[in-house]
């Protein structure tokens, strides 16, 4: 409660709002290392949580480890952090597309981290929730509310920066796209115009707008569900052409001989696991595949899954690409994540290889 | 002296004051087994936080700091408190769980380290016992796009050498822009000089004393400047060009204030345009 009451104050929030959901960031013992292991086994001893929690992606796949190669002290203080959030009440999902296991409803306010997940509510499903910290979720997440300031309230939803895109933008550029837009746009709220996309391709626009930029929330010109409330007159507008967003995919791109292809980040849907499944079946590659999804896509896609073992690739769950541990065995991550390709060479020190998926199934096939 | 502050997490505490110039990372910033400061930006390097009064501007870098703070606490390594210029989510929250009294909206140019300081963050309010405050007007003439600056003379009580804007004492209750007008004709012996706006005070240190410098912008009807026996050397820069100058304490952060104030901005280089990373 303090700390809901601290960030009231900071942000000059009216008050509380209630919360439908919570969703917490925080998981990977890579990225919290034993001083998140400390506190959060210290909070559980007491802390339940009171609305419905998801938690973001461990540090590894906790059922194939060893096969990773990942070294026992990692997994076995991984495991104590899953324990500790399974203790507070949060649904083991270690998923980082809460979305897709539970849809908010229009309208909703939630306490979510994970800028993907956050950018998604706001922005493709119309739920209400600001950028938190992992802390604050999970405060949120006990007492059931979070102070209601910024994209709890109507005028916090608006547009800041209008991005006309002048080039067809769908599949592998709405990552492009995000890259660019989340760059010039910093923590505003951009209106993009000039293309229509369908919600699959909105959540890797989203993604990776979140991670270049501190975006929680963007509108999409007769597509989202609040666009006609988003108030563009008079904002600045940038131009984005298809050499633009050619040109974000060399910027991205340093590396030349990947030791990996990566797919996810975030995880994939059930969809999206049987189209790679497929795409892997057609042109299998000559080097290792590691695909990321949600344990519940996983298990619902035991076809696809067993389509991409036979071709020696694996399908991970519980953890995402740039929190697992992968920097103990590759130099070289190829992958078509916008999100990726943006983390992988400052949290696991990778060199990378930005295209599409068919381009690199293609290439290394 | 006594500065005002706002509250971000409430308690209180008298410690010795380390003081940080750069924005700090308590991952990677810190030692989270000792306390020890790690990041040599800071300028205090090798020094411990456990038992001080930390004062950095702001926070920057990893979402786990929160954790970093609550684990220093628990082990009696951390700061007795933390005074920011600008609180961010991440460090108040650290605060909160580490049970560390913490404020923002801190003048930080009035603390040095190894400065006695007590700090109230119930009441909002920080006191260094043993600094004295005096009130400094500066004011910057203007013309064409160039800003006068002046190098004080070996006879002035503070600052000798150093160059600065026409600036001089505040004494009793006396009206701040009034007394920039009167030092602007005293020190120049220029008339017609027009008042444009009037920045945000800061403070900078020299030894005990704190000067609390009021910032002024004045368009000026000529370049022509008689100095008086304060100054000795008089020069129209582009403010840009400040970088070159040895001069008094901030005398950058004062003239951003007075040019901000005025709607103007210094130009400087900007980022290049696609990162990574």
């Amino acid at each position: 409660m303090r700390i809901l009451v601290a960030l009231g104050d900071l942000f000059g929030a009216g008050g509380l709002v209630r919360i439908a959901s919570a969703h917490v960031s925080g998981a990977s013992y890579k990225m919290i290392g034993d001083p998140g292991l400390e506190f959060l086994e210290d909070f559980a001893r007491t802390a339940r949580v009171v609305v419905p929690t998801t938690v973001n992606p461990l540090g590894t796949d906790l059922r194939q480890w060893r096969e990773l190669g990942v070294p026992p002290d990692f997994a076995e203080k991984q495991a104590r952090i899953a324990r500790a959030y399974e203790a507070m009440g949060v649904t083991p999902s270690y998923t980082c597309t809460p979305y897709e296991l539970r849809r908010p409803s229009f309208g909703e306010h939630l306490a979510w981290s994970e800028s993907n997940a956050v950018c998604f509510a706001n922005s493709v499903v119309g739920a209400r929730t600001n950028r938190e910290g992992g802390p604050s979720a999970l405060a949120a997440a006990i007492v059931g509310a979070t102070p209601a300031y910024g994209l709890h309230l109507d005028e916090g939803r608006r547009a800041s920066l209008v991005v006309e895109a002048r080039t067809k933008v769908s599949g592998f550029r709405a990552s492009l796209l995000g890259l660019l837009a989340g760059k010039e746009a910093g923590d505003d709220i951009p209106y993009f115009r000039g293309f229509s996309m369908d919600e699959g391709d909105l959540k890797w626009l989203g993604s990776a707008l979140a991670s270049s930029g501190s975006c929680a929330m963007f509108h999409l010109d007769r597509v989202t569900p609040e666009w006609r409330t988003a108030r563009t007159k008079g904002l600045r507008t940038v131009y984005v052409s298809a050499a633009d967003l050619d040109d974000v995919r060399k910027a991205y791109t340093d590396g030349t001989d990947p030791d990996l292809i990566a797919f996810g980040s975030p995880q994939l849907s059930t969809e999206e696991l049987a189209r790679v499944a497929r795409l892997i079946d057609r042109r299998p590659p000559r080097i290792p595949v590691w695909v990321f999804a949600s344990r519940t896509a996983r298990d619902a896609s035991p076809d696809a899954v067993s389509v991409i073992e036979r071709h020696g690739g694996r399908v991970l769950a519980d953890t995402c690409l740039e929190v697992t541990l992968l920097e103990h065995r590759f130099g070289t991550v190829a992958t078509p994540s916008g999100k990726g390709a943006h983390y992988l060479p400052s949290l696991c020190g990778q060199k990378v290889i930005l295209d599409d998926v068919e381009a690199l199934l293609e290439r290394y096939a | 002296m006594r500065l005002a502050a706002r509250r971000i997490a409430p308690g209180r505490a008298d410690a010795t004051a380390l003081v940080s110039r750069a924005p700090f990372s308590f991952v990677g910033g810190a030692d989270p087994g000792t306390g020890e400061v790690l990041d040599d930006a800071t300028g205090v390097r090798g020094e411990r936080l456990s038992g001080r009064a930390f004062a950095f501007p702001h926070g920057k870098g990893s979402t786990v700091a929160p954790y970093v703070i609550y684990g220093l606490a628990k082990r009696r390594l951390g700061p007795a408190a933390l005074l920011t210029e600008r609180a961010d989510a991440i460090v108040a929250v650290g605060a909160i769980l580490g049970g560390v009294p913490m404020v923002d909206r801190m003048d930080l140019g009035a603390i040095l380290t190894g400065d006695r300081v007590v700090v109230d963050a119930d009441k909002g309010e920080v006191v260094l016992p043993d600094v004295r405050a005096r009130s400094v007007v500066t004011a910057f003439l203007r013309n064409r796009g160039r800003i006068l600056v002046v190098r004080r003379s070996e006879r002035v009580g503070s600052f000798r050498g150093k160059w600065s804007g026409v600036s001089g004492y505040l004494e009793g209750d006396e009206d701040p822009k009034a007394r920039a007008a009167q030092e602007i004709r005293e020190e120049t012996r220029m008339r017609g000089a027009r008042f444009r706006a009037a920045g945000r005070a800061m403070t900078s240190r020299d030894g005990a004393t704190a000067y609390v410098v009021h910032p002024f912008l004045f368009d000026a009807p000529t370049r022509t400047v008689r100095l008086d026996w304060e100054n000795v050397e008089s020069r129209w820069v582009r403010p840009e060009e400040l970088d070159g100058f040895d001069t008094v304490p901030r005398l950058i952060d004062v003239m951003s204030s007075a040019l901000a104030a005025g709607g103007l901005r210094i130009r400087r280089p900007g980022p290049p345009s696609i990162r990574k990373g």
